[in-house]
């Protein structure tokens, strides 16, 4: 717990630190320095920039317990259950095709297929609901709130791009 | 809308009980997309798969608590048992309002607590019709609705000018018929005189016959041009001040979303590409299919052979237009995004040019301009390259057909089939002809920017205010000034509340100081007296009544505000003391400034109570500029008082001068007041410990100090810290 007693610094887990696993009521938990939390929440420091690093760990309260500065240094077991809770606190699904991108009075209405399924998004706009982080990454929100990206668009397929390439 | 309504029959036939409240989940668990059922009882909670195997059932008896929890872009249901959480049920946050509602509701059973009341607001809507989500407030789906009736809904603004436009039309059609003159002179000119060769008098007649269409034609185009311009503006200023307006009218959450300096160019390029549209546009459209109708009849009475081989090329350029078209739209609305972002650029730079300046940045913001720069002129280049290839692809085409008359008219003149003037009339018909269908591209640029704009325009029109006005808004009149929050949960993004379950009472006159850490909701509690956000969860009474049915106009007369950040309008000093009471008397505006300790100061200036301040005018000091806001308030004599900050940016000596003029103004008014400076609030009857977006304590000043471990103990005791430092330091 060294690091701990300066609480202005950020605390770094090594792969030793934390061990996280899955309750039975499907809930996030772990053990971290030795105590156990049956509920842990987890932020991406840096949502489109670095995916799977930089992943904040904190309790319910919302407390920062520390940071995991990349999943892929962490155990098997403990990676594969924060990957998989980040991608459920982090419900952006990647499209994988583009059926349409329609102008629909006055509304943009998009047909994705993504790899959690598929999926409709409405937009007002298209000057405020993408963003375009760099590389070809793409995210797209709907009014809703909801969100999904493109990974690299220009890695779709033909039809894809095809329907892309008037709005992007 | 009853909420067990959407639960399949089959399911409810499972339950042993009537169910309280059932829901549809658009995730599964695994965060799939698909659909799962979530149904509570009086004693269970139960999830269905898709297929409608059941995949969870818990005793009511077993929660000890529910919550949902927000993630981005979606949410989890979570329930709290003996054995650890467990997870309810996953959705995307189009969902995120009706499980937090299930989540109130079985937290309320679970710990036995009041049911929650369900209320609209808990729902997602969606239309009837087609599936979509309906926007907040309002009941009619876009998609369904608005069936692309942009043009419709533009050409109504020129409803109050008919009178005008139809003079314009008449006129039109008049000048139309009379250029069609000229060539059928001609032809007479040189058939019956030149070529007859006749000495008469019929030259002169034909010459003056000429020369009174010409001057007719200009008359009557200069009447056109004038009546134009005047429509045109009037239209202008119409379009201007409708944005302007449902700006005005817009929450303030809606401008938080966006970069305001956008704004500008939308509400002035935006109403000039309608205008643009509506009568340049509508008007020499309607002139030019005249135009062409009137030709083809007339060139059909001179030679229909001929004017066959005149209309072959025109489907080809109809055609051409017609694949161009949409490209020139996706162009426009490229370009548009282009400039858009210049604009947003330089807007936000200057804005901040102190921090670019400070930081030594001038060169990044050149390099970042000139990316934006170089972007623009790039799609410049592509809609103009696409420009210049039309024109000349068109005249071209035209020019075609002009050829295959030449050849078959001069055959027909050569074997004495028609006469030479007949044949010269058709080719200047012909050049007429070409003319505007030379001016389709153009008015298909026209239309589709303007159809552009109108979209941008119509989204601001059209967005619903997120604080909307009731229809029949309770007439409060003037108020006592008793303010209650009662479990008030609000956060400026729905999934992360900055207040959570506030319930505070006010007693009209009291005085009451916000203290707390930055972030613990200060600000967000008085932006919610104010009422510009509205609550997410339980209401704000101001005398018992809810800050929802009262008027905004009624609610903003009772309440004044002085904030950190005074903001002085562009106008004399007078004018902005007397900003809310433009009628004020001089004796008024004085006497506000006397209270508020400013009186002095403005007397001294050379300009007075006429000095220009605000963007180009005198600069006042911060504490100056903080007296004049405090007169503003003086003025306004609201019931309700709200200080945020008003005396953080001043020297000691001002704030006291500052301190006194608000001690006048508070005396009689329910007060709330934000300082960081805790001295500040020395004259407040309780203060109130923000933490987190809770309250975690209420008292006076000395009974809150008396608390060993309390909140205010430590932030009293670190501000003793800061100012021994300081004193040091000095």
């Amino acid at each position: 717990m060294a690091a701990a007693d300066d609480k202005y610094d950020i605390r770094m887990f090594a792969p030793d630190d934390v061990y996280f696993s899955r309750g039975s009521g499907g809930v996030f938990q772990g053990v971290i320095d030795g105590t156990t939390y049956d509920e842990l929440e987890v932020y991406r420091a840096f949502p489109f920039l670095y995916t799977t690093q930089y992943i904040s760990v904190r309790n319910t309260k919302g407390e920062e317990l520390g940071i995991i500065p990349d999943i892929a240094e962490l155990y098997e077991e403990s990676a594969k259950e924060l990957e998989k809770e980040l991608q459920l606190r982090y419900f952006i699904p990647r499209v994988t095709r583009v059926d349409s991108v329609k102008q629909k009075s006055g509304l943009w209405m998009w047909e994705l297929q993504t790899h959690l399924g598929s999926t409709r998004m409405v937009m007002r706009n298209l000057h405020e609901h993408l963003q375009y982080p760099g590389g070809g990454r793409v995210i797209l929100m709907d009014i809703s709130g909801k969100r999904c990206e493109i990974a690299d668009w220009q890695a779709l397929d033909a039809h894809s791009r095809k329907q892309l390439e008037e709005v992007l | 809308m009853s909420i067990q309504d959407q639960l399949p029959e089959q399911l409810r036939k499972r339950l042993a009980e009537d169910p309280l409240f059932g829901a549809k989940a658009d995730l599964l668990h695994d965060g799939r997309f698909g659909e799962q059922w979530l149904a509570i009882t009086e004693h269970e909670v139960s999830v269905w798969q898709q297929d409608h195997t059941q995949l969870l059932k818990l005793k009511i008896s077993e929660l000890k608590d529910a919550r949902a929890v927000g993630a981005v872009g979606g949410g989890t249901l979570l329930a709290d048992t003996g054995k650890g959480p467990v997870v309810l049920a996953r959705y995307t946050s189009a969902q995120s309002s009706i499980f937090g509602f299930a989540a109130k509701l079985l937290g309320a059973m679970a710990k036995k607590e009041e049911r929650p009341v369900v209320s609209e607001r808990d729902f997602p809507r969606y239309c009837q019709n087609c599936g979509n989500p309906l926007s907040e407030g309002t009941q009619i789906c876009q998609i369904c609705t608005r069936n692309g009736k942009v043009a419709a809904r533009m050409l109504r603004y020129t409803k109050p000018y008919k009178l005008q436009l139809a003079a314009t039309a008449v006129l039109l059609i008049a000048t139309t018929l009379v250029e069609l003159v000229p060539p059928y002179l001609t032809k007479v000119l040189i058939d019956d005189v030149l070529g007859p060769k006749d000495v008469g008098s019929t030259l002169m007649l034909v010459i003056l016959g000429l020369g009174a269409t010409m001057l007719l034609m200009s008359v009557m185009q200069t009447i056109r041009g004038l009546i134009g311009v005047w429509v045109g503006s009037k239209l202008m200023g119409d379009l201007r001040k409708d944005v302007y307006s449902s700006l005005m009218r817009l929450s303030l959450a809606f401008f938080d979303r966006r970069q305001t300096s956008q704004f500008i160019g939308r509400v002035n390029s935006d109403s000039e590409a309608m205008r643009q549209f509506m009568t340049d546009g509508v008007v020499f459209m309607s002139a030019e299919m005249l135009r062409v109708v009137a030709i083809f009849i007339i060139m059909f009475g001179l030679d229909w052979q001929l004017t066959l081989y005149a209309i072959l090329p025109v489907p080809v350029m109809v055609a051409v237009s017609m694949t161009i078209w949409p490209k020139i739209g996706r162009r426009w609305y490229h370009q548009w995004r282009s400039i858009f972002r210049l604009n947003t650029l330089v807007g936000d730079s200057l804005q901040g040019i102190r921090v670019v300046k400070a930081f030594g940045r001038e060169r990044d913001e050149m390099a970042r301009y000139n990316e934006a720069n170089v972007e623009l002129v790039r799609r410049n280049i592509r809609m103009e390259g696409l420009w210049s290839f039309m024109f000349p692809a068109f005249a071209f085409i035209a020019g075609l057909g002009t050829l295959l008359i030449w050849y078959n008219g001069g055959n027909k003149v050569l074997s004495g089939e028609i006469q030479l003037g007949v044949l010269m009339a058709l080719i200047s018909y012909l050049g007429m002809l070409f003319g505007p269908l030379q001016w389709i591209s153009q008015m298909i640029s026209w239309a589709s920017n303007a159809m552009a704009a109108a979209h941008r325009v119509f989204e601001i029109m059209d967005t619903p205010s997120e604080v909307p006005d009731v229809r029949n808004p309770e007439p409060i009149g003037v108020i006592k000034g008793d303010v209650a929050f009662d479990s008030v949960t609000y956060g400026y993004e729905k999934h992360h509340p900055v207040l959570k379950n506030v319930s505070l009472h006010v007693k009209a006159g009291e005085m009451v100081g916000l203290v707390g850490h930055s972030g613990a909701g200060k600000s967000t509690f008085i932006n919610l007296i104010c009422r510009f956000y509205d609550t997410d969860e339980g209401a704000i009474l101001i005398d018992g009544t809810d800050l929802r049915s009262i008027s905004q106009v009624d609610l903003r007369k009772q309440i004044g505000v002085v904030l950190q950040e005074t903001f002085l309008f562009d106008g004399t000093i007078a004018e902005n003391i007397a900003y809310s009471k433009p009628d004020a008397t001089p004796l008024e505006i004085m006497r506000a400034a006397k209270i508020a300790n400013a009186h002095d100061f403005i007397v001294r200036l050379p300009d007075g109570y006429d000095t220009r301040v605000g963007e180009r005018g005198h600069k006042l000091s911060g504490g100056e500029k903080q007296r004049v806001a405090i007169a503003r308030a003086i003025i306004h004599d609201p019931r309700i008082l709200i200080l945020d900050e008003a005396t953080a940016s001043v020297d000691t000596e001002t704030e006291r001068q500052i301190q006194e003029a608000i001690s006048r103004l508070v005396k009689g008014r329910t007060t709330f007041a934000i300082a960081h400076r805790l001295s500040t609030l020395r004259n407040a009857d309780r203060l109130v410990v923000l933490e987190r977006g809770k309250i975690v304590e209420v008292g006076t000043h000395e009974q809150l100090l008396e608390k060993e471990d309390g909140v205010y103990r430590k932030l009293v005791d670190a501000q003793k810290e800061l100012s021994k430092i300081k004193g040091v330091e000095g």
